[in-house]
């Protein structure tokens, strides 16, 4: 039987809310927060129209528009009977963005050996016992700390910042791997045996397919920490990219650029990881009702 | 050594397999220890020098109490793990790591939850079949559709409907996997095939039907089963030998071994009426007589009583 809602309710564990109400709540912060800010940059702009500290939602307008249709200012000015379509190839928006998921993807392609790492070490006993110890060592190492060294071995070209991520996610994925196939019933292994499989039937056609969407979970969760290095090593020594370009407007105070931009990169992470779930759940039917 | 296999009136209608095989095998354990380093309490004994030998064609049912070695005593034979004495032959060959030489279905996870019902019972034979790369010969899929057609059969034999066929694990009941998971060890006619407990996690009726179900299966086509079970009223039913492992003392020693080793094939009357005979209710008392006999004499106030069996004891 439904009640009507109570105060109480709110802090009440064994209260039942309903569709409607849930999902109006879900939206409440997001209505709060933006509502607070629109507070404040009006209060701002009262005291000073040329406030960029919170810009207006004109002024955003204005970032956007400019980001996404003009070249960065260290690049050439376009030709004035240029298309949209050149308008938006050449953009400083297009442009960061290319750099940064150019960097973003080529690091994920070199985790995927981190992920056959695990899964050898988790089935294999001497394979693990070469790298268990190491990878463990290894995840202990703050990424960060080896910036100064990537960039001596590297350069300060696209390398160095490369590499600081697959240093920063590879041993904790390596370990979340390798955590994720030892949960793989013993049975299961035993059983693939008694069903004439060879090492590599069990390995592959056993432990990874079952393992896999639990793996592509762990690489979901591990994008905010690749997007984290890849921040730090654009913020530190880059020519372009997303976060590159914060950097850079930070020194001009660039709100207005600032925040779309910020947005901007949560949106694509939001994107990537949308992507993944769909996924997951379109290659693994059997799982979700699992994991549920 | 064990009297020739039950011999019952078939009240049972069976229907055959579609490629009838012969099973040959035994399984020979000799002397065979295991002992585990525990600590401070030195060397923990599971198995102490069992000696067991069992015939092509046999039902054993092997019972006792928890922590007495029969799971133990079922991955020595599977070659999950090995014993610190003795030998283990399976097909008069040592057995040496796991392999298709023993059918396994274990109380749980007995399924891969990644492949459908069919995929689950054609996964072994295909591999026979063919490795990796012969799955790309045409021939194969000639083999995989006829082999598709055979698991079929026999699972709609097990009772499951042909829309269960392309339902995953988790889709299914815990009886109707265990009888998936039945019919993927028995698809691949190994010589023996292992069960750990693969009942017990089941409600009566289910674990009932499945009994009977196994039995039928076995009367037909004769393979050497070991039925690990906890159940005396379910071994009584099913085996046509029973052996009770348990711990008794002997020298200021306690030791995990075989104390009852029986044949109980004698009952001739159909499985459907077993259960309710006398013959099989007196054979019941006995055994669990002696079962609580073995337990209690692990508890602390009867330790100092000995373990007194009449019987076929070893």
């Amino acid at each position: 039987m439904k009640s009507k809602f109570q105060p109480g309710d709110l802090v009440g564990i064994q209260v039942r809310p309903s569709r409607l109400w849930t999902q109006s709540l879900s939206w409440v912060l997001f209505v709060a927060g933006i509502a607070l800010y629109a507070h404040l940059s009006y209060l701002r702009h009262r005291q000073n129209p040329y406030e960029r500290v919170a810009p207006s939602v004109h002024q955003i307008y204005e970032a956007i528009t400019t980001a996404a249709t003009e070249p960065a200012e260290e690049d050439m000015p376009l030709d004035p009977g240029a298309t949209v379509w050149q308008h938006i190839r050449y953009s400083m928006l297009w442009k960061d963005t290319v750099a940064s998921s150019r960097r973003f993807l080529i690091a994920m392609a070199l985790l995927i050996p981190c992920i056959f790492l695990g899964l050898h070490m988790a089935i294999f006993p001497y394979f693990g016992a070469v790298f268990q110890r190491f990878v463990l060592f290894f995840d202990k190492i703050v990424a960060l700390s080896l910036l100064p060294i990537l960039f001596i071995v590297f350069g300060i070209e696209e390398w160095s910042k490369i590499m600081l991520m697959v240093i920063g996610v590879g041993p904790t994925l390596v370990l979340d791997t390798f955590n994720i196939a030892r949960s793989v019933p013993r049975e299961q292994i035993v059983k693939a045996f008694t069903l004439k499989s060879s090492n590599l039937d069990v390995t592959y056609r056993i432990v990874l397919k079952q393992v896999l969407p639990q793996i592509i979970n762990s690489v979901r969760l591990n994008l905010k920490p690749l997007a984290l290095f890849l921040f730090a090593g654009e913020m530190i020594a880059s020519t372009d990219g997303l976060a590159y370009r914060i950097a850079l407007m930070r020194r001009h105070m660039g709100m207005d650029v600032i925040l779309p931009y910020l947005l901007w990169v949560a949106f694509l992470l939001f994107i990537l990881d949308a992507l993944l779930r769909f996924t997951n759940r379109r290659l693994h039917p059997w799982f979700h009702p699992l994991s549920s | 050594m064990v009297s020739p296999a039950l011999k019952l009136e078939p009240e049972l209608e069976v229907v055959p397999i579609a490629a009838p095989f012969k099973w040959r095998t035994e399984i020979a354990l000799r002397d065979v220890s295991v002992a585990y380093p525990a600590g401070r309490e030195g060397v923990k004994t599971v198995l102490s020098g069992i000696n067991l030998e069992i015939a092509a064609g046999e039902f054993v049912a092997v019972l006792g109490e928890t922590g007495c070695g029969k799971s133990t005593m079922l991955r020595l034979i599977l070659g999950q793990e090995f014993p610190t004495g003795g030998a283990i032959a399976v097909d008069g060959k040592p057995v040496k790591r796991i392999d298709a030489r023993c059918g396994y279905v274990p109380q749980k996870y007995s399924l891969f939850p990644d492949r459908t019902v069919l995929g689950n019972v054609t996964y072994g034979p295909e591999n026979m079949k063919s490795g990796l790369l012969g799955r790309l010969r045409p021939s194969f899929r000639q083999y995989r559709k006829e082999l598709r057609a055979e698991a079929t059969a026999y699972l709609q034999r097990m009772g499951l409907r042909a829309q269960d066929l392309n339902k995953y694990p988790h889709q299914l009941s815990g009886g109707m996997q265990q009888r998936v998971a039945i019919a993927q060890a028995l698809l691949m006619k190994p010589p023996v095939l292992l069960m750990d407990e693969a009942f017990s996690a089941l409600d009566p009726s289910t674990r009932s039907s499945l009994q009977e179900q196994l039995h039928a299966i076995w009367q037909e086509s004769r393979p050497t089963i070991v039925f690990v079970t906890h159940n005396t009223q379910e071994a009584l039913l099913l085996g046509t030998r029973l052996v009770l492992l348990g711990r008794y003392q002997e020298e200021h020693a306690q030791k995990n071994n075989v104390l009852l080793d029986m044949d109980i094939s004698t009952s001739r009357l159909p499985f459907s009426r077993r259960a309710h005979s006398n013959e099989f209710h007196e054979l019941h008392e006995y055994v669990k007589q002696i079962a609580y006999k073995s337990s209690s004499m692990n508890r602390e106030e009867d330790a100092a009583q000995p373990l007194t069996l009449e019987g076929n004891l070893r």
